[in-house]
């Protein structure tokens, strides 16, 4: 036959061989797929979690964005048309099925954020699984970025020094600063104090009222 | 860094992009197919009458040469396995058209992609097998309200070999290779057994 007239039986051989090698290690290699099988020390996230060095306030992630922090990676973990509609600055859309399998940089600064902070909050055990080291959730989500940075409320009687600070990074951010009378409310209001039932003047206001409806 | 294929799914490059090497891969597909003489229905059909099993040892080579690329590329982290796409396997459909599709290859003499093959090198059969192929993903399509039922049925998702025999992802490799081994040497054996077609057959207790 012709096809028996072109054959190499020196090729056949050796590919043979590496096929058998090649499956042969492969049975006591183990698994190909341990980049995405993650493992956790139980014991050091609960005192991680307990200690509170699991996520980030809304003010520390502005800062960190603001001056710069090397290697810093925001990931947004909401449905694709919510981070079309308004985002952190610099955050990338990572859906949290996504946070699972893609690729990661072991020296980077992760941050996750959700709508509240649930979803934010088992994406960062997720990375934690996967032997990330330096990864925060941002605590109250968008909630809190758009209350403390974007419309943050101070007190009247708070110290000129602090006011300055909060409205530098608020005007850093695009966001509006609102003095209130020191009776109505604490220096930081808090997510659960109704402060975003003050309608704000803001480009994020949209955002907030469709955030507002929703249940995270 | 974990993984840095499949390249699509990672963005290394875009749609545009995926085309083009989608049509180089293609180009290179037909033509080795058509080198290894599978644009032939004549050698194809072999394959039922148990002369010639190029087919057999063609689909075990192309086999073990992607599983084993895959294991070891994704065991060295190059490759990420589960971006890797893996079609859905609903077992009595598929039980059902694999055997309406065994028919037709054993019928025609050519699978879909051969038949494409042999039609580029203009044969006439393999035109002929490609407006049959057109014809009933028609059929099908008209007539999938009335059957789309039967079709969705047992389905078990990406349902893999190491997922269906509880063993590890390397036992499976090890074994289908070990299994290939033994079908070339079978195939072999049956080919030299057929280039002997003047001695009356005999059997052996």
């Amino acid at each position: 036959m012709t096809v028996d007239a072109r054959r190499r039986p020196g090729i056949e051989r050796a590919l043979a061989i590496v096929a058998v090698v090649g499956g042969a290690l492969a049975v006591v290699a183990g698994s190909p797929t341990r980049a995405t099988r993650g493992s956790v020390d139980v014991t050091e996230l609960a005192r991680i979690v307990e200690h509170e060095e699991d996520h980030v306030t809304a003010v520390e992630l502005a800062t960190w964005i603001r001056d710069d922090k090397p290697r810093l990676r925001v990931l947004d973990i909401r449905a694709d048309s919510e981070f079309a509609d308004f985002h952190i600055p610099g955050a990338t859309r990572v859906p949290l099925a996504e946070i699972a399998r893609m690729p990661l940089d072991s020296a980077a600064t992760y941050v996750l954020y959700s709508e509240g902070g649930t979803h934010a909050a088992q994406g960062w055990f997720l990375l934690r699984a996967r032997g990330v080291k330096n990864v925060f959730f941002l605590r109250g989500g968008l909630y809190e970025w758009l209350e403390q940075v974007m419309n943050p409320r101070v007190a009247s009687t708070t110290p000129q020094a602090q006011r300055d600070s909060v409205r530098a990074l608020t005007l850093w951010f695009g966001g509006k600063m609102t003095v209130v009378d020191s009776a109505s409310t604490t220096t930081v209001p808090s997510v659960l104090d109704g402060a975003l039932s003050t309608p704000h003047k803001s480009d994020t206001r949209e955002s907030i009222k469709k955030i507002r409806r929703r249940a995270c | 860094m974990i993984g840095g294929a499949p390249f699509y799914e990672f963005g290394r490059f875009g749609e545009g992009t995926s085309l083009v090497i989608a049509v180089l891969l293609g180009i290179a597909f037909g033509w080795f197919l058509e080198q290894g003489g599978m644009g032939n229905a004549r050698k194809l059909s072999g394959q039922f009458y148990l002369t010639d099993l190029s087919v057999l040892k063609l689909m075990f080579s192309a086999i073990v040469t992607a599983m084993l690329g895959l294991f070891w590329l994704s065991w060295a982290g190059l490759l990420d396995l589960s971006r890797v796409y893996v079609p859905e396997t609903f077992i009595a459909p598929q039980v059902v058209g694999g055997l309406i599709f065994g028919a037709g290859f054993a019928t025609g003499g050519l699978c879909p992609g051969t038949s494409c093959v042999a039609a580029a090198t203009g044969r006439k059969d393999g035109l002929a097998l490609i407006a049959g192929m057109l014809a009933g993903v028609f059929v099908f399509g008209e007539a999938s309200p009335a059957i789309g039922q039967f079709a969705d049925s047992t389905g078990r998702g990406a349902w893999t070999l190491p997922q269906a025999f509880g063993l590890s992802y390397g036992t499976v490799v090890g074994g289908i290779v070990a299994v290939a081994l033994g079908a070339f040497a079978g195939a072999e054996w049956l080919e030299r057994r057929a280039e002997r077609p003047a001695r009356p057959m005999k059997v052996v207790a």
